[in-house]
């Protein structure tokens, strides 16, 4: 007995009819797809990294010196090296605005290697552990302690970058000797490429003198607003009282870059747009053809028998088919770009969080979903067409 | 009642401004288990008449009723059922399908009918013993490009018989056909229609062939008359 003979294997025999046509056709389908998922990668890797960064840093305002937004974004969001630096004594007078329950600060120095330091050019973090409460979830979760003077803990992708054993060994930051004690689990935010010290060293580095930072002073603070406070409000209140700062609230963080991105936005919507038009027009061109080559022989089905129904599906097989397997194709093809170029692309390299398992499936889906969709949307009209036919005038070529 | 009814069927064609009347008010009843001929030259309406009894082409006018049901009040689907269950259609011109062998040509009608009585083993096995019955046993791998125009026309014939039809209705089915193949076909359809009872109306220019039959009729200039027997 003879392999199952269905209406599937019929649509997948007809594939192979024209080999190069149906190879043509998913190259196209798989050259659309792969262009949405690597935009969709892109687009969602920065909302993902900006919205995990806003959620992780635990603050519902941040507060920088005034004219330091952008600085302090492209440090918690791309892990750039920046510092912005404000008087300490502004901390006192943000806990005093009403609303305003808790108030940390951070200070940030850069690294530079061979000048001050034996590490490559990184944020060194420094922070108060008593009022901490961005770093201090990460840091117990790994040493289950408070760093002591002299040591210092790795952010994740740090370590990975700097390739070297750090954990336990000697490392010398502003002419101080740190000891490295641990590697942070990966927290997403900028902070992952940092180095974290207590805020105690500062007077040590100070006085080797092998920084630009003076006392008293600090890049950052981070508050939080008790509860039933309006964020926005109250980080406008501290921005009316203090003039030396500005502020960024929770739901703003990020703000700048996706103002940035939103012309690279825009030219992918377009790119992927017209890749869209131009593939379902492809789908319709070949279809149409093979609506127009096949009418004989959807005429002799149909005068045995075949219902309109069953030239649709055999057709629908066959989009379907050169659909899936353009969109696997694409699906591949785009996420091998996404991982491949993100090297190329600055802002990609500097966002420092990746796509999950289930953001990259999700996209996935959307390629496959999309691509398949195109492909009946293309056919639509010469099946419509071909399914209507007089088996009479199909066999008859009218 | 007669198993096919035709009642003054006309069908008309629009080809650019002039209008050519193919099938000219015939009327017909053809019983179950008749075997039919008619014989014309070609262009007389032939193909047309047995399009429009196969349910694959409308008629301009008149009514061809199959068994009591008018055929072209049908829907879709049930018209499609018909020409699937009720007739088998042997074409004038190569009707296989390039990609399928000669034994999947022979399932491809299996795949539009809802029969249930019958597995896809059944199906098979019939398919083959068909192939069989019409000398082509050794063939039925081959796709048609691999068979001769005789052999594809066998292949074409053997589909015909695939779902048990009631009526066959054969447009110069020996066309492509020696004579000795001829003369075995001819004995295929009349020990069809002795044994399964099928009603066969054949449609030829051959008029040996027609004189098979054992009701012959003549067509010209889209109108059909009964001729004499013997």
């Amino acid at each position: 007995m003879s392999k199952e003979f269905t209406l599937f294997s019929l649509a997948l025999r007809n594939l192979r009819r024209k080999p190069l046509r149906t190879g043509i056709l998913i190259i196209a389908i798989g050259l659309f797809v792969s262009s949405l998922v690597f935009a969709l990668s892109f687009v969602r890797r920065v909302d993902a990294s900006i919205k995990l960064t806003s959620d992780r840093l635990g603050a519902d305002i941040l507060i920088v010196p005034s004219g330091a937004r952008g600085a302090a974004e492209d440090v918690l969001l791309e892990s750039r090296t920046k510092s912005f630096y404000m008087d300490k004594g502004l901390v006192e007078r943000v806990k005093k605005v009403e609303g305003v329950d808790a108030v940390t600060y951070q200070t940030y120095l850069i690294t530079m290697a061979g000048l001050c330091c034996d590490v490559p050019e990184t944020v060194v973090v420094a922070f108060n552990q008593d009022t901490d409460f961005v770093i201090k979830p990460w840091l117990i979760k790994k040493l289950g302690r408070k760093l002591q003077r002299g040591e210092a803990i790795v952010g994740n992708e740090s370590a990975f970058n700097i390739s070297v054993g750090l954990v336990d060994v000697d490392s010398v930051l502003f002419g101080t000797v740190f000891k490295m004690v641990g590697v942070l689990d990966k927290t997403g935010t900028g902070l992952d490429t940092a180095l974290f010290i207590d805020e105690g060293n500062i007077d040590d580095i100070i006085r080797k003198g092998r920084s630009g930072i003076k006392p008293g002073q600090i890049s950052v603070m981070f508050a939080k607003v008790k509860r039933g406070y309006d964020p926005y409000r109250i980080a406008g209140e501290i921005e009316n009282s203090i003039i030396e700062v500005d502020t960024i609230a929770r739901k703003d963080i990020g703000k700048n870059l996706v103002s940035a991105l939103r012309d690279i936005n825009q030219i992918f919507a377009l790119t992927v747009g017209l890749a869209s038009v131009l593939a379902a027009f492809l789908v319709w061109a070949i279809f149409s053809a093979i609506a127009n080559e096949r009418a004989r022989e959807v005429g002799i089905m149909r005068a045995i028998g075949a219902k309109e129904a069953h030239v649709a599906r055999l057709f629908i097989f066959e989009v379907v088919l050169v659909g899936a397997a353009g969109s696997i194709l694409g699906i591949a093809l785009g996420t091998a770009l996404s991982l491949v170029l993100a090297k190329s692309f600055t802002i990609l390299k500097s966002v420092s969080s990746d796509l999950g398992l289930t953001e990259r499936a999700m996209v996935a889906l959307a390629g496959f979903v999309i691509g398949t969709g195109i492909c009946l949307v293309g056919a639509l009209s010469p099946l419509q067409r071909i399914k209507r036919m007089e088996p009479l005038a199909a066999i008859k070529g009218e | 009642m007669p198993q096919v009814l035709l009642e003054k069927v006309t069908k008309q064609y629009v080809i650019g401004d002039a209008v050519v009347t193919a099938v000219d008010a015939v009327s017909l009843e053809v019983n179950k288990g008749e075997f039919v001929s008619i014989i014309g030259h070609s262009g007389s309406g032939k193909t047309t008449l047995l399009s429009l009894i196969g349910g694959i082409v409308k008629p301009t006018s008149g009514r061809i009723l199959f068994e009591d049901t008018d055929v072209y009040t049908l829907d879709s689907n049930a018209l499609a059922a018909y020409r699937c269950e009720r007739v088998g259609f042997m074409f004038q011109f190569a009707s296989l399908l390039p990609m399928l062998t000669a034994k999947e040509n022979l399932l491809l009608p299996g795949l539009f009918t809802a029969k249930e009585n019958s597995s896809a083993k059944d199906r098979d096995m019939k398919a083959s013993e068909l192939l069989n019955m019409v000398g082509l046993g050794d063939r039925i791998d081959a796709y048609p490009s691999q068979l001769s125009g005789g052999q594809q026309r066998r292949v074409a014939i053997a589909r015909a018989f695939m779902n048990d039809p009631a009526i066959i209705l054969a447009d110069e089915p020996t066309g492509d056909l020696d004579e000795v193949t001829e003369a075995e076909m001819i004995r295929f359809f009349k020990q069809m229609n002795h044994e399964r009872g099928t009603t066969f109306i054949m449609v030829t220019h051959n008029t040996e062939l027609a004189a098979e039959a054992g009701r012959r009729m003549s067509m010209s200039s889209g109108q059909l008359k009964s001729l004499q027997q013997g």
